[in-house]
């Protein structure tokens, strides 16, 4: 290369010019990413495949117990939510009436035995599981109407009944104080 | 016509940009995932407690208190209500064993005395050993949450086999 040369690479009007790159516009999505993961994660641990979903209802006061019953593996369920002022039938969800119907209205109690054992009956021929009732009740229910629907369940061939509550180690402690108090 | 420029292609690809991986399927399927999972998803701390009513455990029905199990062997706790108490001025709880005086446990102001209760049991277990069954016996007027309290502290305690069960009542007033 002559001096002449390396004049003319040097001249600016014919340095090439490089192009730069083009910003990479819009959000940045791995941050959204790695919560998305930590929710699936938290989803995974915590989704039940169970046919049988418990869930807490919000407008019932459930009992506290330091025991927890493990429910039967091969178990068909029919779930019972007992309000103070409705009751609650079955995986559909149907509308009983209220809780004093139970003791004072014969065909209503006639009509939730029949209902009772048709499920009973359904859990044991499709499905040959043993039959629990679920009962999920508030805890100022009084028993009278609690006894109505075992002796109902137990007569229409339930064998287990589970009752729902809220597992509370201390309760008893806790009671104490408040008693004392 | 074309010239063949060999260094110009070699820098052009030195010029590309660096390759990020392409999130927005994971994404695409994260999002489809995850609102499935909620609807499936069980947050709550729901307990059971278990009564047994099948027929080789024994009942524990509201009929009759079930059991196959000898009478000296029978412990009894009644959950005596307000109704009980204006007929006979007394609520609270009992524990009728044969052969033994029954205990009684005022309620304090209306509230079952559950720490006692929970003493008498403790005494029942260290007493009879292998006693597994126990039967409850409750009033109408008492409120479903005493009931398992009740029936809590008995399973606490090594009863198993909690028998639920109907008293016969009848208040005269």
């Amino acid at each position: 290369m002559n001096i002449r040369d390396r004049l003319r690479s040097t001249d600016k009007s014919r340095r090439k010019v490089r192009r730069k790159f083009e910003d990479v516009k819009g959000l940045s999505i791995t941050s959204l990413l790695d919560v998305l993961t930590i929710i699936l994660v938290f989803l995974i641990k915590n989704v039940s495949t169970e046919s049988v979903k418990i869930s807490a209802e919000a407008n019932l006061m459930y009992p506290t117990t330091i025991t927890n019953d493990a429910l039967l593996a091969k178990a068909g369920t029919t779930p019972i939510k007992i309000f103070p002022d409705k009751i609650i039938v079955g995986t559909e969800g149907l509308q009983y009436g209220s809780p004093a119907e139970l003791n004072q209205n014969t065909e209503k109690r006639e009509q939730l035995f029949q209902y009772l054992k048709m499920e009973a009956q359904d859990i044991i021929r499709n499905e040959g599981m043993e039959t629990c009732l679920i009962v999920q009740a508030d805890n100022s229910i009084p028993c009278g109407y609690i006894t109505e629907i075992v002796d109902a369940a137990t007569s229409a061939g339930y064998s287990y009944i589970y009752f729902a509550t809220l597992e509370d180690a201390d309760w008893l402690q806790k009671y104490n104080v408040s008693t004392t108090q | 016509m074309a010239q063949y420029k060999p260094s110009e292609v070699r820098q052009a690809k030195g010029q590309t940009a660096p390759q990020e991986p392409n999130l927005v399927p994971i994404m695409n399927l994260f999002l489809t995932i995850i609102p499935f999972m909620l609807m499936f998803v069980v947050i709550s701390q729901v307990s059971l407690v278990a009564l047994n009513f099948s027929q080789g455990e024994g009942g524990g029905g509201s009929g009759g208190g079930g059991g196959g199990k000898a009478d000296q062997q029978k412990v009894e706790i009644h959950i005596l209500g307000k109704a009980y108490k204006a007929a006979n001025g007394f609520m609270g709880m009992e524990i009728r064993e044969p052969g033994i005086d029954t205990k009684q446990m005022a309620a304090i102001s209306d509230a079952y005395d559950f720490v006692a209760l929970d003493r008498v049991l403790k005494d029942v277990r260290s007493r009879k050993t292998s006693l597994t069954d126990i039967t409850v016996l409750v009033h109408p007027d008492v409120l479903y949450g005493d009931m398992i309290k009740t029936i809590d502290l008995c399973k606490d305690n090594g009863f198993t086999q909690v028998h639920y069960t109907r008293p016969k009542v009848s208040y005269y007033y």
